[in-house]
């Protein structure tokens, strides 16, 4: 995680972002560079650290079964959810600490003077989302407490903890994402902040940890009613998703919208 | 949106100071305006809060902005009625002017010379 110095190719990518987002006359500054690049690593350490989670529970249920006599599966389990949400906390920490650098490394520092709300950045629609998938694995998990068999009940348990801390993890890094200062240097970088800030917003909204959670968890030990559930809420989630992404404005227009304002 | 110029011979609060006011009067903001806190603006541009602060105040000095406790920083009635009092005043003058039959070219340097001669004065 150390590694956020600049690479050649940083660069290519920062002008194909540019251009990707509308902004081809633009020159990809190293600025944009370093930022861009820092969150395309964690983006991709995430999605490492997600896929890690799935290999590991796989492991644990082939090495012990789906009916574990022993606490020790579940206490791997619970290791393993509480891992990811320290790592996560610590990527998005990261990607903090080098905008911070970036900024303070400028000779020549640009803000605009609107403040753009949770509303702005994150729109009703992502934010009414993310609040249904999450209420809904919380329920989910909650309702596996009802289960007879106690490893259901205790899977349920690390389930439920693991889903408020996500969920508590995401209500603090909304709130770090509309007070975090500005970096921009001129009014490329700026449309450039609001673009990243928007889709940063909009990524914590992609409830990966609420989808994956229940199925790696308690999926062939809860009852079938439970599994469909489940499996319910997750392509109901995807559909929704998909939908939202495609009714949405562009975090382009979001960002001209808010350099407009003044 | 603001530039803070870290090499600038200017000190940094003059430049933040000298583009709100450019700002207010211009109309890019309006009357009844909220302007950021000190200290959101300060780390936004990664200045100190005592330097956003002196900019704020000699905004608040010169009537461009005035401060209502926790709601916060606005840009004040004052500077626009400023503009109405200097917009009166000229229709005024281009009445004299016209009355006694003083040519326009001549009028316009009658007021450039009187606003070279006011411009000391102001700063």
């Amino acid at each position: 995680m150390s590694s956020d110095a600049l690479q050649p190719k940083d660069l290519a990518l920062a002008g194909a972002w540019l251009s990707g987002h509308g902004l081809a006359e633009a020159r990809p500054t190293p600025l944009l560079a370093v930022r861009l690049a820092v969150r395309r690593r964690a983006r991709l350490a995430n999605q490492v650290l997600l896929a890690a989670l799935f290999i590991g529970a796989a492991l644990i249920r082939v090495t012990f079964g789906f009916r574990p006599q022993h606490a020790l599966p579940l206490l791997l389990l619970a290791a393993m959810v509480a891992a990811l949400l320290l790592a996560q906390v610590l990527l998005d920490q990261w990607v903090r600490r080098v905008d911070r650098r970036a900024g303070a490394a400028l000779p020549r520092r640009t803000a605009h003077l609107a403040q753009p709300g949770w509303r702005t950045l994150l729109g009703t629609p992502h934010a009414a989302f993310m609040i249904a998938t999450s209420g809904g694995a919380i329920v989910l998990a909650a309702s596996a407490l009802t289960v007879q068999d106690a490893t259901v009940r205790h899977s349920a348990l690390v389930l439920l903890a693991g889903l408020l801390g996500v969920a508590a993890g995401i209500a603090l890094q909304l709130r770090d994402l509309l007070v975090r200062p500005i970096v921009a240097e001129d009014e490329t970088s700026l449309t450039a902040d609001v673009i990243m800030r928007v889709e940063d917003a909009r990524e914590l909204t992609v409830p990966s940890v609420p989808w994956t959670l229940p199925v790696l968890l308690l999926f062939g030990f809860a009852p079938v009613w439970w599994d469909a559930a489940a499996i319910a809420l997750v392509i109901a989630g995807v559909l929704v998703l998909a939908l939202i992404s495609k009714r949405t404005p562009s975090s382009v227009a979001v960002a001209r919208q808010v350099l407009s304002v003044r | 949106m603001i530039v803070i110029d870290t090499a600038s011979p200017v000190p940094p609060y003059e430049q933040l100071r000298a583009q709100l006011a450019a700002q207010i009067h211009d109309g890019t903001l309006p009357v009844g305006a909220r302007l950021p806190t000190i200290r959101h603006l300060a780390a936004n541009l990664g200045l100190a809060v005592n330097t956003v602060g002196r900019a704020y105040r000699e905004l608040e000095e010169a009537g461009l902005i005035e401060t209502r406790g926790r709601a916060g920083s606005f840009v004040s009635a004052a500077g626009e009625e400023g503009r109405e009092r200097a917009r009166r005043a000229a229709a005024d003058y281009a009445a004299v002017v016209s009355s006694v039959g003083i040519d326009p070219h001549e009028a316009l340097r009658i007021v450039e010379a009187a606003l070279r001669h006011a411009a000391p004065a102001e700063s």
